[in-house]
Order: structure tokens, then sequence, then C-alpha cells
């Protein structure tokens, strides 16, 4: 198998979110007239836009979707307030190492990071090919690695190296190709930080991140899953279209700033900017290592008066850990505002709207204007450190000061 | 069948567009006709009143990208507009698209040689662009035999039809 060369690949597990089945189930029965789906037991539904309809849309879409799960016997249906749709997956066993994992929502090569191959494909390629023969096509990637050597700086996280890469390489860099992850910085991070490079490979248009999975990851699988699975190994021939090493010792917290999620700043280039939301939630944030460093930062602190600051956890499960440990206690305290566990503001389907004039700074993964309400409205990127920082402040703030 | 051959005339819009500026999420479960009314309307508010059957939209790098939605190439088709060249695509869009049987052609140099209003001539399988006003040919990046196939069908769904559940190559 080369760069270049057509695959058609069995599929192990499908995720949709409310939006992508609602999407995916009409194309499947209206344009394919789609009759039987080849394997139930492999697709992942989690209702993650919609945790609560404000609105009568929003209701019949996750009825339509309850329905369709119905009338096709799909037995992993994860109803609204579980969970984001990847996180979900995670918790519950879907993905191990050397699974093929497909789904439309653009972010889902972030399982990559537990030695999957797993890349977004839209609508119609799930309705005309996944759900009725249990396979996807690809074209097989050239593939390049990035070696992340060094310790990260106080105050500094994946998130943020993550997002310099984006700024450094630029957003179209590796259109058509696949990213393989790699260096001493990686085993120094905990799996679910790891996560971070493969889900953000989109931003560079990646197809695919990879990161070889080691014990950790194994670790962690286990903690999710009964089901046996391999460890696979990098073949010791495989070809890189290139190599390149990055230090990240010298990387700060970074802010991707509108319009783009490309248009990264040092956080100290773009402190002082007020917001009026803040939001730790969304694929790459919410977890609980987030809800940890949000802790850690406002712990008898105040959230400045104009700002709400938003916090979602990214599954049930998260939340109730937080709770055992008293972060909710202390966010909450702190002023903070408690959502379900779902993609909270991604796309203001369910919450954060925000109208002309008004800035979010958050720790999801897009900025581009009208993506939140008004296209006059501004959203900036960062790590939790930097959004807890600036909720304290009502200002982009440099989150350092807080760690000392 | 895709029409891969398509005339008329050239609309322009710049580098990076999001497949929010196509369609709005909140315009995401509309039908497509409605859709159709807002395509990129907060980038090129003209686009829309303008557009004909036939037309040619020329973009600049990275075009469509963000979200992987197969509702992005559907809601640009139903405005009318016959195919996309762009200096490059985001790959969920150039995916997409292929597979709803819209003719894209990858066209690196584009946005230099053809100016809004012009009148184009594009032939996809051929990977060749004719700006008739200027009387000029660029050559573009014709797709794979494997998508052109795929094209040439209608999209996926046609395709398998056609191939009785399985890839040809």
């Amino acid at each position: 198998m080369a760069p270049g060369d057509v695959v058609v690949a069995e599929v192990d597990t499908v995720i949709f979110h409310d939006l992508s089945l609602y999407l995916t189930g009409r194309t499947f029965e209206q344009e394919v007239k789609g009759q039987r789906i080849l394997h139930p037991e492999r697709v992942v539904i989690v209702f993650d836009h919609f945790f609560a309809p404000a609105t009568e849309e929003g209701a019949r879409i996750l009825q339509a979707n309850r329905e369709f799960a119905r009338r096709h016997g799909l037995p992993h249906l994860f109803d609204s307030g579980t969970g984001n749709c990847h996180y979900t997956a995670i918790q519950h066993g879907f993905i191990r190492p050397g699974a093929v994992v497909v789904g439309s929502d653009s972010h889902t090569p972030v399982h990559g990071g537990l030695g999957a191959f797993a890349t977004g494909i839209g609508n119609n390629s799930i309705a005309a090919l996944t759900l009725p023969y249990g396979t996807a096509w690809f074209r097989v990637p050239p593939t390049i690695k990035l070696l992340l050597q060094g310790s990260l700086a106080r105050g500094v996280t994946a998130r943020d190296v993550a997002q310099y890469l984006v700024g450094r390489l630029g957003e179209d860099w590796a259109g058509y190709k696949a990213i393989e992850y790699a260096g001493d910085l990686l085993p120094r991070l905990d799996v679910e930080e790891r996560l971070l490079f493969p889900l953000m490979c989109i931003d560079m248009d990646a197809k695919a991140g990879y990161i070889e999975p080691d014990e950790a990851v194994a670790a962690y699988i286990r903690q999710r899953t009964a089901q046996s699975f391999e460890l696979v190994r990098n073949d010791p021939d495989a070809v890189y279209e290139s190599v390149q090493t990055f230090d990240v010792e010298e990387v700060e917290p970074q802010v991707a700033c509108p319009p783009t999620v490309g248009h990264v700043k040092p956080v100290t280039a773009v402190a002082g900017e007020p917001i009026q939301y803040a939001e730790v939630g969304g694929t790459p944030g919410g977890r609980l290592g987030d809800l940890r460093r949000l802790a850690r930062v406002l712990d008898g602190r105040r959230v400045h008066p104009d700002v709400r600051l938003q916090v979602v956890p990214v599954t049930r499960e998260v939340f109730r850990q937080a709770l055992d440990e008293g972060i909710i206690a202390v966010l909450h305290d702190a002023g903070a505002n408690i959502f379900p566990a779902s993609s909270g503001s991604n796309q203001s389907t369910n919450m954060g709207a925000l109208t002309a004039g008004q800035a979010m700074i958050s720790t999801h993964t897009r900025n581009f204007p009208g993506r939140n309400g008004s296209p006059e409205a501004r959203i900036f990127l960062a790590s939790t450190y930097t959004v807890a920082a600036s909720a304290l402040k009502g200002r982009i703030a440099d989150p350092r000061e807080f760690l000392e | 069948m895709s029409a891969l051959r398509v005339r008329g005339r050239c609309w322009k819009v710049g580098d990076n567009i999001p497949t929010d500026a196509i369609v709005a999420t909140a315009n995401l479960f509309k039908p497509y006709e409605e859709m159709a009314r807002h395509v990129l309307a907060s980038v090129h508010p003209e686009f829309v009143l303008g557009v004909k059957p036939g037309d040619v939209l020329v973009a600049g790098r990275h075009f469509a990208c963000s979200s992987g939605r197969a509702v992005a190439p559907k809601a640009l088709r139903a405005t009318g507009i016959g195919v996309v060249v762009a200096e490059s695509f985001a790959r969920t869009f150039y995916r997409n698209a292929h597979e709803i049987g819209l003719p894209i052609l990858e066209c690196p140099g584009i946005t230099e040689q053809v100016r809004e209003g012009d009148e184009l001539d594009v032939d996809v399988e051929a990977g060749l662009v004719r700006n008739l006003t200027l009387g000029q040919t660029i050559q573009a990046v014709p797709p794979p035999p494997f998508l052109r196939g795929m094209l040439k069908a209608g999209g996926l769904h046609a395709y398998l039809e056609l191939h009785g559940g399985e890839f040809v190559s």
C-alpha cells in the first residue's frame, strides 16, 4: 500500500453526534434508500449539541434521531447529558489501538492519539458505504512525522503547543496528508493531553493524526473496555514524506485570534482584550485535567463581574469525579456556571450565542465569524489556564502570574 | 451524471472560507432552496443574488475548511453553481464534493488569472480552465481516475449502484 492508492477498509466504529446523525440518517433513507445497517453495534450515537433543546427544531432533530435508531436497531444511543461525542465513545470503550474509526465530525482524528486510524468523512460517505457495507474508502495519505522535543514551560500545556504548530505551519500545511506525532514530549504527557495533537491536526488540514500507542495508552483503554486489542507498533521500514523537529521549551501560552484558527499569537500579544464570556469545554476542554487546572487558578478567587464563565464537563463521569474531588464546589464558589456534559457552546446550537461587539475566550476549536451568533462577535481560543486567567481579569490574560 | 464541462460567469472568494460561511449552523436543517439563499452571504453578499445555473465559483486556498458536513457542497449545488475551482480545498470538502457529484477542480494560480465577471469554460476531466474573456488557458489538477469515475457516475451512491456495490479500479 503506497500513498495515493485507494483502499476500502472495514470500519470498527462510526461516531455520530445529534447533528451529523440527522443529516446522515436523512441521506441514508432518502437519497440512498438504505434498508439495513450492516453492523448496528459499531454505531455510536451521542447527543452532544442539543443537551436541552430550546427550539422546536432542536426537539424535532433529537426525536427523529431516536426514531432512526429504533427503526434500524442501533443499540448505542447516548442521549443528551452523557457527554461530548468523542469522549463518550472513548469512555464507553469504542476506541482501541488498531481500530478504524470514522465520523462526519471533523475532529474525529482525535482518536489517532489512542492508536486508532481515525478521520472525518462526509454524511454521504457514511450513508452510502459505511452503514450499508460496513466499510469506507480512503486514499492512502503520505505521512509527515513531527518530533516534539523538550519539556513544557510553566503555564504551557499541550493545547498551546498544538495551537502554536497551527500558527507556525499553516492551516493547509498538511492537506490530504497524515501527521504522526512523536518525540520525547509525548511520554511526559498524560494520555488525554496527548490527544490534543491529533485533535488539532485538522486545523492544518491533515487527514489523520497518529501517536504510536504505548503502555500508558494500553492502561487507559483497559480501564474502559474488556475487549482485547493489540498495541499496534510502527513498521520499522515506515516511509515518511518528511520528518520535522520542534523544540517546545520556548513555546509560550498561545491564543488563536479571529477570524481563523491559524491566526495564532502568544498571549502576551493579545493580553488586555476585554471579554464577556469565557468557557472551558468542548472536545479540547472540559476533561478532568482541565477542570483540575481551572480549579487550581480559580481556588479562592472570584470571576470578574463582567464575565460569565461557563464550564462544560466533557462526560458525566468527569462531572462525577469533579464532584468527588471538590472541584465543582471550588468552581461554583468562584462564580462559574456549570452546564451539562455536552459540546457546550460549539456552534451555539444550545448555548453560547454572542451579539455584535462581544467577545468570548474558550477552549473550543473554532473561531470563524458567525460561528457563535453575530459575525461581528469575536472568538478567541486558548488553553484552560489562559481561559481561567482571562475569566478572573475580564480581559485576555497571561495565566503564568496565577501559577507561581 | 454530472456535467463535467461547465461554462459560465466567474464569482470569486478568498482564502480559508469555512463551511460555516457556506451554510451557517442556523440554516443546517432548512430545505436546500432556502439554504441556497444564504450561501456565502457573509463573505460575498452579491453572489446569491446574481448567480446563474452553470456559473463558476473561484476560491483561494483551503476552500471550505471547518466542518466536514456534506451539506456545504449540496447547498452550493443548490445555488446552481456548475463547478468550484480553487487554489486548494480542505480535504473534507474535496471528498464530499466528489461523493455528492459536485464537480470541483484544484487549480494552483487560478485566483491570479481570472477576475470576477470573466467568462470561464471549465473542463473538469481534462483539468483545464479557459478564461474566454482574457483568452487564456490555465492548467489545473484533474481528479485522479477513481474520483473521476465517482464524479462521472454522479456521486458515491450512484457509483456504487452502477458497479453493484463494488469499487472498480
